[in-house]
């Protein structure tokens, strides 16, 4: 389809190649999707195997079973266990992506990330204060609205900055300042004597990260993550453009202050979903979009959709790591595998 | 026929004050001045990027701000001084950015890549490109998007004397054609021989006009702080 190379030369010649040689991002949906089919079928083998191992192995059959509901053992163990699991770990692994994605191309910088506005650490300090003051205590879904009020204060005080005509040089210094002030929030409220100790095993649990004990209450919560993925999914193109430049986007006809406002709220609240139903999980949102950008290259159109699906099979193929080496958290996992493939990509780039 | 650009009172706080400036359609203007005289601003202003602060910018007589963002792309292309890659599109899909706001058609693109000499570089990452290439597929993106108001940042400051030259000729063909170019450079000589000339000095205009009118050695020596006469000089012409 791509026949760019044999019309270099001519009027008439390169006016009839010009009609035949499309650009890359009308070639077929299928070409242009096809890593994206791959993926999806990555992720749906990560599912199967994760439904069926765990503390109790069950065979594909059994498995099958339990999710008709034909087997009373295997329908416990899959429904009130691992699917509520699995959805949440596909959901967060999603946001987190695919927020890291946004960010890059906000920022220009494919070493950015969520947690780089500091909205992971305000979402954690804003659940850290909710336990801490024992509200979490009584009430179950306090804790996430909390950790989502805390990322987007976070936000707000980044948005506040931009409004100022703030380069992204200020915006990044911005979100290091932030992050050190929502972390010293998070270690006060830790190390406050007062504390029981099940609290501070709750805080804990919020600043490592977890899918233990993931119910069907955890998955109506991170649903609105696929809103998001939805919203986010038409703005690749545009993001083509911003990536390479903000007037320059702007002088070929993006509105760059409408886009860089919902990639801001999108990415704020995909990662502020994530981090109130999972605690802190980091270098998904760095790692997967620097996989695909270097297996598949820079355009968004396909980074997004591929971004979402990659990002939860990270994170379902990470849980599966965790639970298999007896119980590591997820975020753990993702920081033993991310941090040393980050720093070989880096040490790549070099 | 209304004016092409038109610019009144243009005001940048601390970079340009009271700046009125009007371009026919079919003029080629190069736009002068010592470093930090405001041509950047100037052109920011007039591609929409920056406020003009009180004053007003029309093109082809239509006040900026009832042209929608879109449309503004179709209309005219801005091209920065410098370009800055972080990700690694192609040449050809960066050019092919040039029709975005003609819901990216594709038009334009494999021609404009001949024209730039980038038709053998289509492939490569935009990262992988050195200063001078990656201005040409910035002014090869502008190009693609046909826009009738075309205005550059010192697009010939990294090129070699030919594509230089080149350019120049692309330009002249495009206000030949009825489009409209405001560029700005440094080198005087070329200003010369351009159909106007705007000279910028101190955030203000300074003078606009034929060259011949305005680029006379005293303003020469007011502006830019040298001594100028015409003498028979190197000139250079596509083989």
């Amino acid at each position: 389809m791509n026949n760019g190379e044999n019309n270099s030369s001519g009027g008439r010649e390169s006016a009839t190649a010009a009609k035949r040689a499309r650009p890359s991002h009308q070639r077929s949906f299928f070409i242009l999707h096809f890593p994206l089919f791959i993926s999806i079928v990555l992720l749906a083998g990560l599912c199967v195997v994760s439904l069926c191992v765990g503390d109790m192995n069950l065979s594909p059959a059994r498995t099958l079973d339990g999710l008709l509901r034909r087997d009373e053992l295997a329908t416990f163990v899959i429904w009130n266990m691992r699917l509520p699991r699995l959805l949440v770990a596909m959901l967060i692994g999603g946001a987190l992506a695919s927020s890291g994605l946004v960010m890059q191309a906000y920022f220009r910088n494919s070493l950015a990330s969520p947690g780089l506005l500091g909205v992971s650490a305000g979402g954690t300090a804003g659940a850290v204060v909710a336990i801490g003051a024992g509200f979490a205590a009584g009430t179950f879904f306090l804790l996430p609205f909390a950790s989502i009020a805390g990322a987007f204060i976070a936000t707000a005080c980044v948005i506040a900055l931009a409004r100022r005509g703030a380069g992204t040089e200020r915006l990044l210094l911005a979100g290091i300042a932030l992050n050190a002030m929502l972390g010293a929030v998070s270690s006060y409220v830790l190390s406050n004597a007062t504390l029981t100790y099940e609290r501070n095993a709750q805080i804990l649990f919020w600043l490592l990260g977890g899918l233990e004990d993931r119910t069907w209450e955890h998955v109506m919560m991170a649903s609105p993550i696929l809103l998001a993925a939805l919203l986010l999914w038409p703005l690749g193109r545009q993001m083509d453009l911003l990536s390479l430049g903000a007037d320059e986007a702007q002088s070929l006809g993006v509105d760059v202050r409408r886009l860089r406002g919902w990639l801001l709220v999108l990415s704020t609240v995909l990662t502020a979903l994530a981090t109130a139903v999972t605690g802190t999980v980091g270098f998904v949102g760095l790692v997967v979009p620097h996989i695909f950008r270097l297996l598949v290259g820079p355009e968004h159109r396909r980074l997004v959709p591929l971004s979402l699906v990659g990002g939860a099979a990270f994170v379902v193929a990470c849980d599966l790591i965790g639970r298999e080496a007896g119980g590591l958290r997820i975020g753990i996992v993702t920081s033993l595998i991310g941090g040393p493939f980050f720093l070989w990509l880096l040490r790549r780039q070099a | 026929m209304s004016d092409a650009l038109t610019i009144s009172n243009a005001t940048v706080p601390g970079r340009i004050t009271s700046v009125s400036l009007a371009l026919a359609p079919g003029v080629m203007a190069g736009l002068v001045g010592p470093n930090g005289s405001g041509k950047s601003t100037l052109l920011q202003v007039a591609s929409g990027l920056l406020s003009p602060g009180p004053g007003d910018v029309r093109w082809s007589g239509v006040p900026l701000a009832r042209i929608p963002i879109l449309e503004r792309g179709r209309r005219a292309s801005w091209v920065p001084q410098e370009a800055h890659f972080e990700f690694g599109f192609t040449v050809r899909s960066v050019v092919a950015q040039g029709r975005y706001a003609h819901d990216d058609d594709g038009k334009h693109v494999d021609e404009t890549l001949a024209r730039f000499d980038l038709t053998a570089l289509a492939h490569r990452p935009v990262t992988r490109l050195s200063g001078g290439e990656r201005q040409r597929v910035l002014l090869a993106r502008a190009h693609a998007t046909a826009a009738p108001l075309q205005l550059w940042d010192e697009p010939l400051a990294a090129l070699d004397p030919r594509h230089a030259l080149k350019i120049l000729l692309l330009g002249n063909k495009h206000t030949r054609a009825g489009g409209t170019l405001l560029f700005s450079l440094h080198d005087l000589r070329m200003a010369y021989i351009l159909d106007m000339v705007v000279v910028m000095h101190e955030g203000r205009l300074r003078a606009a006009g034929k060259p011949a009118d305005v680029l006379t050695p005293e303003l020469l020596l007011e502006v830019f702080g040298v001594r100028a006469e015409i003498t028979s000089s190197l000139s250079f012409a596509l083989p």
